[in-house]
Order: C-alpha cells, then structure tokens, then sequence
C-alpha cells in the first residue's frame, strides 16, 4: 500500500463530482423502459478476483473477495498477496453499507465513498424505479438511476439486447466508466474495469479459480 | 462443590498458555530457548522453501489459498515468488522492494511503504532469528514435543492497529520457521506454512536482482 497514491486518491475524489457542461444534453429524455436493466444485473455468489488499481503512475495489486451472504449481504474484502487486509465492505439488501475493516491509511471518508459508488454501481445497487427516466439517442439507451448526489447510468444498445457499459456521472458530466468483460447476463463476469474520468484512477478485476483443496 | 469447579475451570482459561494454543505449554525454560535459538540462527546463511498460505477471513468463513517459493540469504534479502492462483514477485534487497504484477513491475524503497517493510521485515527477522531482539514486540514462548510456538505481541502503536500478535511455530531439531500465523485486529489471520526447506544452499544474489 503506498502512501504517496493513497493520499492523492483521496483528495483527487473531493473533485470527482466536479461539472462543467451538460454532456447529456444531446439525449432525449424518455420514460423508463420496462424489463430491460434487471436482466443484466449480475450475481456475485462466491467470486476471487485478482485486483489490479492504477493511481497517477503507481500500481497496487491484490485480491478481492466477492461473498454473497447468508443474511443476503454482500461483502466486498481486499487483501494484498502476502494476506493483510486493507478493507471489508458489507453492502446489505436495504441498499445500506458498512465498513467491517479498513487499514488506518484507507480509512478517509472521501475514499471510502467513491469506492462505495464504485462498487454499488457494478452490483446495480440503489436503482429506484420510481425515480428512472431514460435518455436516448439514435443508437443507444442511457437507463439513468438518480442517486443522492449525481446519476448512475446503464448503457444499453437501442434494442436492450446488449448491455454496453455503466456510468456514473455527476448532474451534468460522467465520472466513471465501468465495464464488464467475458459477461453472460445474471452471472458473474469475468473481467470488470472501472475507469475515472477526472483523474488516473482505474480498477481491473480478472476473475480467478480458486487452488483445489 | 460446583463453586469449586467452576472456580478451577476459571483459573485454567485464565491461565495464560493453557487454552489459547492446543496442545501447547507454556516454556518452564524461555532463556534456554532464546539461547538455543539465537546460536542455531547465527548459523543460517540462507533458506530455500516452498511455502503454502491461507487467508482466513473469520467473519466470512471463507479460505483464500496461494503457493509459492521463499529464499532468504543473510542478512536481508528475501524473494516470495508467488505461483498459485496467479503469478506475483516480490523482492526484498538493499532496502528496496521490487514487485512484478503480471506485466507491471515496481520498485520502491522498503521505507516508503509501511505495510509492506513491517511484513517483510517480520518474515526475514522470523528466518534470522532476530525477532526475539525486536523491541516492537513482547514474546512468549510456548512448547510441546516437536517445536515451539512464540508469540509476538505488538508494542509500537502503528503495528498495534494492523495485528493482534503474530505466531511462529519453531521446528525443535533446527530450530528454524516452520510457520507464521499472523493474526489482524479484525480477528482475520494469515498463514505461511514453509515446506522442502533446504538450508545453507549457496544462492546467487542474482535471485535477489530484478528479473
């Protein structure tokens, strides 16, 4: 863990909702379309996922544990190679969350919530369907979830057929990209990558096999 | 009556030693260890192993495992070349930190990066034998037939915030680590578990130079 990414993660964050020019503008804005976005949410049961994260030029790496619980929590836990724990995350059904554990470094409030957003919006958490609307264009469906502060977007191709990429944006400008690789619908892919918009800072995640016992 | 073993089963788990770690005492003869110890150590002038380790997540229940190799040579160079579940280096040399993740390569100071130099430096001072001289922490030493355990309690406050203690479990024929159990405040704890040791084989230094 390096101080020197950690720091500037934290205070580059405090920027991250920064707007400028409504880049959404060009979007017509529709009424939600049914059954479209819940197909493509997908189902973390058990996943290990080797972690990579790139922050202005330095390269932290790991694992990361995706549990489905029995209470019908999900935890999120990164460890370094040699096992120490830099963070536990539970995000529970009530689209609440807790920090179970987080090393003192880690532990800064402005981090800790873009890495919540992050992972909520990869595990299509907080999608109030009372508050959807969609913005289209010719080609493709902005599926737009309204959050607390900014917007989660679920990019789809005109038809809903394909699941093109998710956002998060603040009122006017998208923050984060995030992707899924090798992905079959409801399951569980095999490659995530998250990439903010307003500063060098981006998640790769490659799915792995755990050793046989 | 029923007071009395009640009483004297609050006096055994309170007893330091007897139920923390089972099957294991707590040393009538710690100077005779530390001395035994510190004279087997100076010996080592370099370690070759595999080494197993499991990531015990206790509050999920869940296990993560990985393999790998170890060596050490006198007096501070330590390479984990993980194999299993993927390929990761790290290298400890001259007070430098390299890492090869995949394609990416880093290298850094060993003192610019706290979590990793206290790791490290528990690892090789486990294989030296300096632990015991390691003012940052207070041992106790346990036995039973075939080796002992020590515990290490943190002391300095930053490492107080990252373990509870760390364990070595110690092999009484030669007096070297067999295992490592370091256990996270969070009640999380990792294992190294050493095997196929090989001690005192010459090692070229190029095994501690960026690949």
């Amino acid at each position: 863990m390096h101080q020197f990414p950690i720091r500037f993660l934290i205070i580059l964050s405090l920027f991250s909702l920064n707007t400028s020019c409504n880049q959404y503008r060009h979007l017509k804005r529709t009424p939600p379309e049914e059954n479209c976005i819940e197909k493509f949410k997908p189902t973390f049961r058990r996943e290990e996922y080797k972690i990579s994260v790139d922050v202005i030029g330095k390269h932290i790496s790991g694992l990361l544990l995706i549990k489905y619980m029995p209470d019908s929590s999900t935890r999120i836990v990164f460890t370094n190679e040699m096992g120490f724990s830099f963070f536990d995350f539970g995000f529970s059904q009530d689209n609440g969350f807790a920090v179970y554990h987080i090393v003192p470094q880690m532990n800064k409030p402005a981090l800790i919530n873009t890495l919540r957003k992050d992972f909520e919006l990869i595990m299509f958490r907080n999608m109030d369907r009372n508050k959807s609307y969609n913005l289209i264009d010719s080609t493709t469906i902005y599926h737009a979830y309204p959050q607390e502060k900014g917007v989660n977007y679920y990019i789809t191709d005109e038809q809903c057929g394909r699941l093109i990429k998710m956002q998060r944006s603040s009122d006017k400008k998208p923050v984060m990209d995030a992707l899924f690789f090798d992905y079959m619908p409801g399951k569980s892919p095999d490659s995530i990558s998250i990439r903010h918009l307003n500063f060098k800072f981006s998640i790769s995640l490659k799915k792995i096999m755990p050793l046989a016992s | 009556m029923i007071k009395t073993i009640a009483l004297v089963i609050l006096i055994l788990f309170n007893l330091p030693g007897l139920a923390q770690y089972p099957g294991y005492t707590l040393s009538n003869h710690p100077e005779e260890f530390r001395k035994s110890f510190v004279e087997a150590t100076t010996s080592i002038e370099s370690v070759q192993s595999g080494f197993s380790q499991e990531k015990d997540l206790t509050m999920l229940s869940e296990k993560m495992n990985s393999t790998g190799k170890f060596w050490y040579k006198k007096k501070d160079k330590l390479r984990m070349e993980y194999i299993h579940p993927y390929p990761y280096l790290m290298i400890l040399n001259g007070g430098k930190i390299f890492v090869k993740d995949g394609q990416k390569e880093n290298q850094f100071p060993a003192n610019s990066n706290k979590i990793f130099q206290q790791v490290n430096r528990i690892l090789i001072d486990c294989v030296s034998g300096n632990m015991l001289n390691n003012p940052d922490f207070q041992a106790r030493i346990f036995e039973n037939a075939g080796s002992f355990l020590i515990e290490f309690q943190p002391m300095a406050k930053n490492l107080k915030e990252l373990y509870k203690n760390i364990n070595i479990v110690i092999d009484k024929k030669e007096y070297t680590a067999t295992a490592v159990e370091m256990i996270e405040v969070s009640g999380d704890k990792t294992i190294i578990r050493f095997q196929n040791k090989i001690l005192n084989a010459p090692i070229p230094d190029s095994v501690f130079n960026n690949p």
